[in-house]
């Protein structure tokens, strides 16, 4: 089953003066099916605790392990592999690639190590159905609206069925009709899929959708609700 | 959905941007193969020329023997030769002749002509439709084009022939004639000019500059030099026109080819005498219509006649013949040397032993009569040197102890013209004028007074016996001594034996040792020069090239590889940073880096290839420019405009290749960076800048530091250097401070400056440049390095001297040998007659001249027989005092007399293994024979007739009028090239003025085609190849440069790009748009300004101590003129981005869309 460990991370970076401590000791767990917010505002060290718990950036100390394994231990292309099966990212600027179809950005997680089998395609096909995007899967990001854009962004993030799906200001973009309607969008997904979701935000609406909602503040987590 | 589908999407999606960097990829190729294919057209080229010179033409045999016509008939009509050849022919040819007009009382003369005696069938072998406009017969001639045009003859005018008349005693010899030795046919009619191309331009030297030819009917030259049915050359065409790549092809010929005794011009005579029923002689006589028999016909002949009782025997004409002591010696008198046996001479005089031993003597009779000496006696002999030195003989004596008394028969009657003498009782085996070979001048002498000899021959100390002694016995040889002592004295480089004698036996004959002969010159594989040469293979071999132009072109066109492809750096990167999220997400996404980056460097290739396949379609038309070049502005560097498009499918796919290679590795550095900045930078579209602290800047600062203490050590190196070696020192010096200046603005860029300046429109602008610091300094960079090759190139412009020439100011080559020693007054006056005073209180040095190859720069075809120059002694000894020597690069001399003049290492004689110490130009060194080893370096060069000839550098001139030639010294070139008589080459310094003085020569010398030419005209001829190549490297390093301008925009367009959201803002804050374009335009100069400031800093540095201490000239305006070009290119193409900032839309600006 799956289980997102999170235990007393530090992240410091280097400057010219002192070290500047952004992370102070953070700890997390959730389990499949789970799911929280974090909120903070700007410069609290959010978007570097979603950073490490994707495992895009190494904590200064501390332990964080998914599914029992720590990332960190592993080789870059070990890390580069763990991060495919296991891991689907949600970005506020959505980054789909302008020059890919609406189903090839879906399909770009399966590129990382060979060529999509026929039964990624199909699941590709079955999430943008789920997003509600059947309709426009020949379609370039350019001639998507926004909502649009970040619902295909949520399919590519489930298309290899990772147990954790992290995003990040998820609907920071987006009117907020849309952002409800993403923010559902995910929540029900997550709820399908059976996976943690750990989503760093400023929106409130979303964060009161969510099982969980933690604060951090000058680089300490602390839980505010559980439901 | 693929990974080549997800890259071929991006290469259509980022069409743009990928079509700019596929330009730069083109013009890489461009250059790339644009370079290859002027290698290609200059091999090309010269093989075209060397197809066209020769026509079909693909063997050539030429000697300086003349043989019967009838040997190349004999030679055709052989199923052997028929195989493999279609057609051979006999011809003369003279490749020194010299062509004179005298018109108006003025006379015009050409010099080292090829005059070509053939019959109308030559011009069969003409393959570009090149003929004359009728047969010619009689006294008629036809030029080429060259050298009508050289005084502008016409059909209907006529001309002199000068020869060198051909002798069979080699002029050097003291039996050879020094005067006289010009042949001249008056009265020759034009008959029609040929062009300069076919065999217009024949010749069967390599050299792509035209010659200068005439064509004769055989027939006048063989009735000229009194040799009818002769001729000294055969010319041979191939079967098809492949048939020239057989290399064995000379050998099947030399096998098929069956030369006579005739041919080689030797002569067998069966010498018989009776007395009543009693034979006296019978004997086979062999000899050479040369006198002596040369030291490979000695050998073969020694082979082939030692079994049948053969023996060398050597005679020679003695001054004087006396007893120790005696006053009155017997003068002029013929001395044999005698092999082993031969002659029976002990026996004859009542002696026992079996032959003479070195030291002794045997006087005839008459001899010792003639002396009133007996078996005891010493006895001197004196007698010219067999060489003489500028024509002078020297006399030298020997000492004999006399061991026996030979008795000669006095006839009855004495030789009454052809009639032999008669006796009355019996004549010895040794009464035999046959035992000197036919001398003219000598043995048809009835009378001794009436000799005509080149030596010195005073007719006054002849007394009444010798001229009676000549009567009775003409050229009987009066002593003889052993063959040992004999070829001591007499021996030379010409021969050391006059003939061979062959006792007759049963079943010998004239045939049966000639054949014997024949068959032995075989076996030892000895030609007699009598030896075919594949002209056409050779000359396509010497079509590689002495400098591989590809290589070089590519070196010249260097600036503009490096601008195309840090433009395909540039470009590619920006396209990256562009992207920088996509990688971000295809890294998020679970792609391990390099999957990630191979997708950029994918697509990276397509694009290199499609920019690779355009460069080659363009680096066609880069050839065509740069050959435009090479045949108009650049010529000097090719000597003559003669350069064709010529194109290879091998180039073609090399440069291909190469421009995508080159373009790709560009590529996979510059997204190196992107690659390894980290995910969430990537997607924030950021990239790692590396190390911010303070160590890091310092760690560079050191390493700028390290650059100029490198720098001060190699200036102060280059203070112990000279020439070139310490320019290149001294730009040495310049690129580690051009270095040491860029790290420190890279570091200044990047750590950041003094950021506490006053804040102006200005300041903004130079700050702007730093947020992107490499950015910033490649641009920095590419424009500094250029400037500063550009102008520190201009130190090695070389300016001609005297120097090169040691203060001499006029060199000369004559068409045919002079033997006089021109600093003497007495040759002066013979020679110059009333034109003496031009060299009063001057100085004449003569060389001996090997003719061969032109190894200089001017000559693009590989020398593999380069010219050889002898130097003389004399000439080694006026370096030991002359107030100027020339300039050595390099000399291998320890002892302080060889540090002093390394002249004088030309006198060590060759070694064992035969190594000749040879001094050489060094650019002959590097550039012609690529010997890069210098001193000490050994190669060989092979001779026709020769063989191969090996030899040591020991010394290299700088600089230098002899470029191209190889010098020896004279006693080695004696033995090496021991049928090269008198003196070619001069070098003269005269007090009068130049003109005068070269007009004066070449017209009392006209005979002898003496040529003269500035030693400065030619000096600057040579270095004009060197000066070109430098104005080569400039312009085309010119071109990269304004390329670059083009990078330089491509960053400001991308620079305004990524800060319109604050551009915006400044207008929106009440900027004018004029006032933020000057903005955009300060930091464009700033960029500019700083590469030319640094790189023009660096070049001042490299090149201030070289033109200080050589006052070397540097072509300022050029220079100034192409900086101030760049600048103001590089300002107007940042108008693009000035443009983009003044249409930039403030809202959407502002809301970053």
């Amino acid at each position: 089953m799956a289980e997102l460990v999170i235990e007393n991370v530090e992240k410091e970076y280097p400057t010219r003066g002192e070290p500047l401590k952004v992370l102070r000791g953070v700890s997390l767990s959730l389990q499949a099916g789970q799911n929280a917010a974090i909120l903070g505002p700007s410069g609290s060290g959010k978007s570097t605790l979603l950073h490490i718990a994707g495992a895009l950036e190494t904590p200064t100390s501390g332990r964080l392990e998914l599914n029992g394994c720590d990332p960190f231990a592993l080789s870059e292309p070990e890390l580069a592999q763990f991060r495919n099966e296991n891991i689907g990212f949600i970005f506020q600027d959505h980054h789909l690639l302008p020059q890919l179809s609406v189903l090839e950005n879906v399909l770009i997680p399966s590129l990382a190590s060979g060529s999509p089998s026929s039964e990624t395609i199909d699941r590709a096909g079955d999430l943008l159905k789920r997003v509600g995007l059947s309709q426009r899967v020949d379609h370039r990001p350019a001639e998507l609206s926004g909502g649009e854009r970040q619902r295909v962004a949520v399919a590519r993030a489930l298309l290899l069925a990772p147990s954790l799906l992290l995003a990040d200001e998820p609907t920071g973009s987006l009117d907020r009709r849309t952002a409800h309607e993403v923010s559902e969008l995910l929540l029900r997904l997550q709820k399908e899929e059976n996976n943690i979701l750990l989503v760093v935000t400023h929106s409130l609406e979303l964060a009161d959708a969510m099982q969980a909602r933690h604060e951090i503040n000058d680089g300490l987590l602390s839980q505010i609700t559980s439901s | 959905m693929s990974f080549w589908r997800l890259v071929l999407t991006s290469l259509i999606h980022y069409r743009r941007l990928n079509a700019t960097v596929a330009m730069g990829a083109a013009a890489a190729t461009a250059v790339l193969t644009g370079a290859l294919l002027v290698g290609d057209s200059v091999r090309g080229s010269l093989t075209a020329i060397t197809f066209d010179r020769l026509g079909r033409i693909d063997q050539a045999l030429v000697t300086d023997r003349f043989f019967r016509t009838e040997l190349a008939n004999e030679l055709a009509s052989g199923a052997e030769f028929k195989q493999d050849f279609s057609e051979a022919q006999a011809a003369i040819l003279f490749p020194n002749a010299t062509i004179e007009i005298q018109r108006d009382g003025q006379v015009s003369r050409s010099a080292n002509v090829l005059l070509v005696g053939t019959s109308s069938d030559f011009w069969n072998f003409d393959t570009a439709g090149v003929k004359p406009s009728r047969t010619i017969a009689g006294e008629e001639i036809v030029l080429n084009r060259q050298l009508a045009s050289q005084w502008d003859g016409q059909a209907g005018q006529t001309v002199i022939i000068r020869l060198p008349r051909p002798t069979a005693i080699p002029a050097d010899s003291t039996y050879g004639r020094k005067t006289d030795n010009v042949l001249s046919i008056p009265d020759v009619e034009i008959v029609d000019i040929v062009p300069n191309r076919g065999l217009g331009r024949f010749s069967l030297h390599p050299s792509q500059t035209q010659p200068l030819v005439a064509f004769v009917p055989i027939e006048l030259l063989q009735k000229s030099l009194g040799r009818a049915g002769r001729a000294n050359a055969i010319l041979v065409a191939g079967k098809d026109e492949n048939s020239w790549r057989n290399p064995e092809a000379a050998d099947t010929l030399n096998g098929a080819i069956k030369p006579t005794l005739d041919d080689y011009a030797f002569e067998i005579q069966h010498v018989q005498r009776q007395f009543q029923d009693k034979t006296i002689l019978d004997y086979y006589s062999f000899e050479s219509d040369r006198m002596l028999l040369s030291h490979d016909a000695e050998s073969v002949g020694a082979a082939a006649f030692n079994p049948m009782g053969g023996r060398a025997l050597f005679t020679y004409f003695v001054n004087w013949i006396g007893a120790e002591g005696g006053e009155d010696a017997i003068p002029y008198s013929m001395v044999t040397a005698v092999q082993g046996p031969a002659l029976n001479l002990l026996e004859l005089s009542g002696k026992s032993g079996e032959s003479l031993k070195p030291g002794e003597i045997v006087l005839t009779n008459w001899a010792a009569k003639d002396q009133q000496v007996k078996v005891g006696a010493t006895i001197d002999l004196t007698y010219f040197l067999p060489e003489t030195s500028h024509g002078v003989a020297k006399e030298a004596s020997a000492r004999f102890q006399l061991v026996g008394v030979a008795p000669l028969t006095e006839p009855v009657e004495p030789y009454d013209g052809d009639t032999p003498a008669i006796y009355e009782s019996s004549p010895t085996p040794l009464n035999d004028p046959e035992l000197t070979p036919l001398v003219e001048g000598i043995t048809d002498k009835d009378s001794i007074a009436n000799l005509d000899v080149p030596f010195p021959f005073d007719i006054d100390l002849l007394r009444d016996q010798d001229d009676v002694f000549w009567r009775n016995h003409r050229t009987t040889p009066k002593a003889y001594v052993s063959l040992a002592d004999g070829q001591k004295m007499w021996g030379s480089r010409f021969g050391r034996a006059t003939s061979f004698r062959i006792p007759h036996r049963e079943g010998l004959s004239e045939d049966s040792i000639a054949r014997a002969f024949l068959q032995e010159l075989r076996k030892q594989q000895k030609s007699l020069g009598m030896e075919f040469q594949a002209v056409k293979f050779r000359g396509a071999k010497a079509s590689s090239g002495t400098t591989p132009f590809d290589g070089l072109f590519l070196a010249l066109s260097m600036f503009i590889i490096c601008a195309a492809l840090m433009l395909v750096s540039l470009l590619f990167r920006l396209g990256v940073e562009q992207r920088l999220s996509e990688l971000g997400v295809l890294l998020a996404v679970g792609f391990r880096r390099k999957r990630a980056a191979r997708a950029f460097v994918a697509e990276g290739l397509l694009v290199a290839s499609i920019g690779g396949v355009i460069g080659v379609v363009l680096g066609v038309a880069y050839a065509w420019l740069m050959l435009v070049g090479l045949r108009t502005v650049w010529v000097d560097a090719v000597a003559t405009p003669f350069l064709e498009l010529h194109w290879s499918g091998r180039s073609l796919a090399i440069g291909f290749a190469a421009g995508i290679a080159t373009s790709l590795l560009t590529i996979m550095w510059g997204i190196r960076e992107s690659a390894r900045s980290s995910i969430y930078q990537l997607l924030a579209g950021q990239i790692t800048l590396g190390d911010a602290r303070a160590r890091s800047a310092n760690r560079w600062r050191i390493v700028a530091a390290v650059l100029f203490v490198s720098a001060i050590a190699l200036a102060i190196l280059a203070v112990g250097l000279s020439g070139e070696a310490q320019a290149g020192c001294f730009v040495g010096t310049g690129a580690a401070v051009l270095s040491a200046l860029l790290i420190l603005a890279w570091t200044h860029l990047r750590f950041g400056g003094n950021s506490n300046t006053k804040l102006s429109l200005f300041g903004l602008a130079t700050r702007n440049a730093g947020r992107n610091p490499s950015r910033s300094t490649t641009t920095i960079g590419l424009m500094a390095v250029a400037s500063f090759l550009i102008i520190s190139m201009s130190a090695f412009r070389l300016a001609p001297s005297l120097d090169g020439a040691a203060g001499f100011e006029l060199s000369a080559l004559s068409s045919q040998p002079i033997f006089e020693d021109l600093n003497e007054p007495a040759a002066q006056q013979d020679l110059l007659a009333d034109s003496a005073d031009v060299l009063k209180d001057g100085q004449v040095l003569a060389f001996r001249l090997k003719p061969g190859d032109d190894a200089s720069c001017r000559n693009l075809y590989q020398a593999t027989a380069p010219q050889v120059l002898g130097v003389s002694d004399s000439t080694i000894e006026y370096f030991d005092t002359a107030e100027s020597n020339f300039v050595f690069a390099a000399s291998g001399g320890e002892s302080e007399e060889a540090k002093k003049n390394p002249w004088r290492l030309l006198r060590s004689p060759a070694e064992s293994d035969g190594v000749i110490p040879v001094i050489l130009d060094k650019n002959t060194a590097m550039y012609s024979l690529h010997l890069l080893g210098g001193i000490g370096e050994t190669f060989e060069a092979t001779y026709d007739g020769y063989g191969n000839v090996k030899f040591e550098v020991v010394g290299l001139l700088s600089n230098s009028v002899l470029q191209g030639r190889l010098l020896i010294g004279e006693d080695t070139f004696k033995t090496t090239f021991p049928d090269v008589a008198g003196y070619r080459y001069f070098l003269i310094h005269s007090t009068r003025p130049m003109a005068e003085t070269a007009a004066a020569m070449e017209d009392r010398l006209g005979d002898q085609g003496f040529d003269t030419q500035s030693t400065v005209a030619t000096i600057e001829g040579l270095l004009a190849v060197q000066n070109t190549y430098l104005s080569t490297f400039q312009a085309l390093g010119s071109l990269g440069l304004l390329l670059g301008t083009f990078g330089l925009a491509a960053v400001q367009l991308r620079s305004v790009f990524e800060r319109r959201g604050e551009l915006a803002l400044m207008r929106a804050s009440g900027f004018r748009r004029s006032r933020v374009a000057w903005m955009v335009m300060y930091e464009n100069a700033s960029l500019l300004a700083a590469g030319l400031l640094l790189g023009t800093i660096g070049a001042v540095v490299a090149i201030a101590p070289h033109i200080i201490a050589t006052g070397a000239s540097v072509p300022w305006p050029y220079l100034l003129g192409v900086l101030v070009i760049v600048f103001v290119v590089g300002l107007t193409s940042s108008i693009s981005s000035i443009r983009a900032t003044l249409k930039a839309p403030v809202i959407a600006a502002l809301r970053g869309e």
